[in-house]
Order: C-alpha cells, then sequence, then structure tokens
C-alpha cells in the first residue's frame, strides 16, 4: 500500500497516460498496475480526467468530414480488411542472400572434397617416393658391390696375367716350398727375379694353415746360412691380391716360411716354421 | 458526455465491435469523440483544413489497427487520443509540414486556434480552459505543452528552463486539478 502510494506520487502514471514514457518504463507502469489495484485505478482516473480535458476542448468537424470518413472506411470491405492489414511484406530489395549462401556451401563441399583428394594424391605420391629412394639405394648398393667386383676382378685378372707372365718368363724363378714336420700339408710358391731383386708370393697356389689375429707367416730368405727378412702375409681362403710383392733380396739359396706373432719377428723361430724350399739353379 | 452525440455504446461493446470491423463501431466512435480529437489535433497543427485531414487519417488507422488496442493497458478513448496526438506531432515535425510553416510560430498554437472563426468551442464546457488556466496557470501551462502543443515533458522542461522534476511535478498537480474539477 505504501509502495503504491509513493509510486502514484512520482508523477509517472501522469506521463505514461500522457504517452510520455519509453517503451521499458511503460512495461514497468503496467507491471505495478496488475500488482496493485489502486494504481490501475489511479491511472483509470487520470485517463477520465484527461479525457474529459480533452472533449472540453472540442472542436466539431465539418460536417462533409463524416462521410468523407464512412466513404473511406466503407470502401475497403471489412471482411478483407484483416488481410490487407496484415499485409504481403515484399522486400525492397530482392534478397539474394540465401541464393549467395547456398552457392558458397556448395563451395565450402568443393573446397574440402578437393582437399580431400589433394591429401589422398599427397600421401601415395610420398609412398611412391619413398619406394623409389629405396628401390634407388638398393640399386646403388648393387652397383658398388658390382663395382667392387668388377674391380677385384680387374685386379685379379692383371695379377692372373702377371702370373702368367712371370710363369713364362725366364728371369723369374719359381720356388716351391713344400710342408715341413708340423705341418706336412702346407706348401707355397714364391717367385723370385734375382737380378731385379723382387720377391712374390703366389696366394693362388698358397696351402697354409689360415693364421688367427695375432699371427702372421713370415717369409725369410737363406742368405749364406742366414735367414733374411722379407715380409710378413696372411694365408686367408679369399685372399686380397693373388700376387703380393714382399722385400728384395738379390742373392738367396733357399725360402722359409715361419708362423710368427703378428708385425714379425727379428729372428725366425725356428719351431715354427711350416714351409721351406731350395732355390733350383 | 455531451449531449450532441447520436450513438453510444459502452466501451466494452465498441472494442468488441471496432475488432470485429463493425462500421457501428467506428460510427459511435466518430459520434462520441471526433470534436474532442479535432480539439487535440488541432492544438498541434494549426491550419484546419491539415487537422480535418489528420482526423480522417486518424479514424481510419484506428479502424486498421483496433487490434493493437490493449484495453489492459487503458482506456480506449485514451489510446485514440494518443493516436490522434502522435499522428498531429509526427505531421508537425515531418520536413514538408515544417518548411510550409516556417513563418509561423508554433507555440502559440493554442491562442492561435482558440482565436480562428470556424472553431466553435463546445458549450457546455466552454470557458473551463479559462478557469483551469486561471486557477493554476504555472501548472497548467506545462500540462499544455504537453498534451496541446506536442512537446515531450524533457522538451518542456528545456523550453521552460525548469528541472525534469519540477515538469513532472506540475504536470502532475495540473491533472489533480483537473479531476478536482471534473469530480
Amino acid at each position: 500500500m505504501e509502495e503504491s502510494k509513493a509510486y502514484i506520487e512520482t508523477g509517472i502514471l501522469e506521463l505514461y497516460v500522457l504517452g510520455q514514457l519509453n517503451a521499458q518504463e511503460q512495461l514497468e507502469v503496467e507491471d505495478m498496475s496488475v500488482k496493485y489495484p489502486e494504481i490501475s485505478k489511479e491511472i483509470n482516473a487520470i485517463e477520465i480526467a484527461m479525457e474529459k480535458y480533452a472533449v472540453s476542448h472540442s472542436i466539431k468537424p465539418t460536417a462533409s468530414l463524416e462521410k468523407q470518413i464512412f466513404d473511406e472506411i466503407g470502401a475497403t470491405p471489412a471482411e478483407q480488411l484483416p488481410a490487407a492489414t496484415a499485409g504481403k511484406i515484399v522486400p525492397l530489395h530482392p534478397d539474394n542472400s540465401s541464393s549467395a549462401i547456398r552457392t558458397l556451401r556448395f563451395a565450402l563441399v568443393a573446397c574440402v572434397a578437393l582437399l580431400l583428394i589433394s591429401v589422398a594424391a599427397l600421401y601415395s605420391a610420398h609412398n611412391k617416393l619413398n619406394l623409389a629412394n629405396q628401390q634407388i639405394a638398393s640399386l646403388s648398393t648393387d652397383k658398388e658391390k658390382f663395382a667392387a667386383t668388377v674391380s677385384y676382378i680387374k685386379d685379379e685378372n692383371k695379377d692372373l696375367q702377371e702370373i702368367a707372365a712371370i710363369s713364362s718368363d725366364p728371369t723369374w724363378i719359381p720356388v716351391k716350398l713344400a710342408g715341413t714336420k708340423i705341418s706336412p700339408q702346407a706348401n707355397m710358391m714364391v717367385y723370385w727375379h734375382k737380378k731385379g731383386q723382387h720377391v712374390m708370393v703366389d696366394n693362388t697356389k698358397m696351402a697354409l694353415p689360415e693364421n688367427d689375429a695375432s699371427h702372421q707367416y713370415q717369409l725369410w730368405a737363406m742368405v749364406d746360412g742366414k735367414p733374411v727378412d722379407l715380409g710378413v702375409f696372411d694365408a686367408q681362403t679369399q685372399p686380397k691380391k693373388l700376387l703380393l710383392a714382399m722385400k728384395e733380396v738379390g742373392n738367396a739359396q733357399a725360402f722359409a716360411v715361419t708362423l710368427e706373432k703378428r708385425g714379425g719377428s727379428v729372428n725366425p723361430t725356428m719351431e715354427k716354421m711350416v714351409a721351406l724350399g731350395a732355390v733350383s739353379i | 458526455m455531451a449531449a450532441t452525440k447520436k450513438i453510444s455504446l459502452t466501451e466494452v461493446d465498441l472494442v468488441r465491435a471496432l475488432r470485429g470491423h463493425e462500421t457501428i463501431a467506428i460510427q459511435a466512435l466518430y459520434d462520441m469523440y471526433s470534436g474532442a480529437l479535432l480539439g487535440v489535433i488541432s492544438r498541434i497543427v494549426q491550419q484546419p483544413e491539415v487537422a480535418e485531414d489528420l482526423l480522417q487519417e486518424t479514424f481510419i488507422k484506428i479502424w486498421n489497427s483496433a487490434d493493437s488496442y490493449d484495453s489492459s493497458k487503458g482506456r480506449l478513448f485514451t489510446w485514440m487520443i494518443n493516436v490522434a496526438r502522435n499522428m498531429a506531432i509526427d505531421k508537425l515535425r515531418s520536413k514538408d509540414f515544417r518548411n510550409a510553416n516556417k513563418n509561423q510560430d508554433i507555440e502559440n498554437n493554442v491562442d492561435f486556434i482558440d482565436s480562428q472563426k470556424k472553431i466553435t468551442f463546445n458549450a457546455d464546457t466552454l470557458g473551463l480552459r479559462d478557469m483551469v488556466t486561471a486557477l493554476k496557470p504555472e501548472f497548467n501551462d506545462v500540462l499544455n505543452m504537453v498534451y496541446f502543443k506536442g512537446y515531450t515533458h524533457v522538451e518542456a522542461a528545456e523550453e521552460l528552463n525548469l528541472p525534469l522534476g519540477t515538469v513532472k511535478t506540475r504536470i502532475r498537480m495540473a491533472i489533480m486539478e483537473l479531476r478536482k474539477h471534473f469530480n
């Protein structure tokens, strides 16, 4: 009661009736009038006062106006009025946005499809490239293997030709070394060019037990009863070279091979002599 | 109401008939309120021809937009007066109207209208406005600016160089005087 009285005294109801309030203030007044019957009553009283005030200031319209107004209103069949009032809303400017949106939607779908195809193509290309790279790598490995083989065969061929040349050359003296007591199966061939002091070990005609990593065979020349070191060599099933050049010696009566520690010894270990052959002139 | 009315219906009947687009409704409304509405319009827009055109437009609008009237928010006649007043104010503020009336002082509308020979006051209430004005001139001026001249209460405060609260109080006091007088 106190609240409604205070509200009435603010003068807002008068402004409401005079149409002076904004939409929000109007809603507020309407809410209050629903809440408080005395506010609703007050509004009604203000309205009646203002209506009477307006009536008291009446000005009689010209007599012809009435007919004019009813002619206008009567010209519109009453049944059609609601439809006419509702009206069909025709846009002032044709609205193309929906078709534009449809076009854009198609474009978007096309873009996504293209993107997916591109990704798939890229993935497949990437796979093929990887495969090609692997093939190239394996081919290049093969090529290197072949090149190594070719070069090895070339060297081998050169050595074989040299061996053939040495065999047929009378200035080279072939010395056959036979196995000793500790290794009767052993035998090997050494070529000696007395004049040029060259000594060659023929790996193709070598049959020595394979030496281990800590030992090597050492070739000696027997010069006037004394052993002269001619260098070390390995006995392998797959020798790197067919013909092995040793240290030079100009005078020798015999050649011997001992098994020594890797790198060779100053003096031969006689009990480890595996092969021996005298020079036959 | 005035004795000259030909058709008179209760407000509830009037609203129902108006919503049903029965011509009797608009006929009754015209008989009951055309003078009052023209009085309001004429005080905002001074030219009688323009005022009558606006009265015609007002009735057509009332006829066509009866559905937008909500009886819970106020009386039908008050709604009609507001429709008429808004129409007149819109006209007053429209560019073509202002251009055609540059030489006229809007503030003198009320006196100007009253001085027009064509205008006849309702005999029952003749002299009422003078009486009210004589009672509380400073209160009534504010009410008349808002009710009859198309000012907003904010514009009236600016024009009279008064605080908004004072304007609101004066409007309220003036209306209370009217209520006392009409009761």
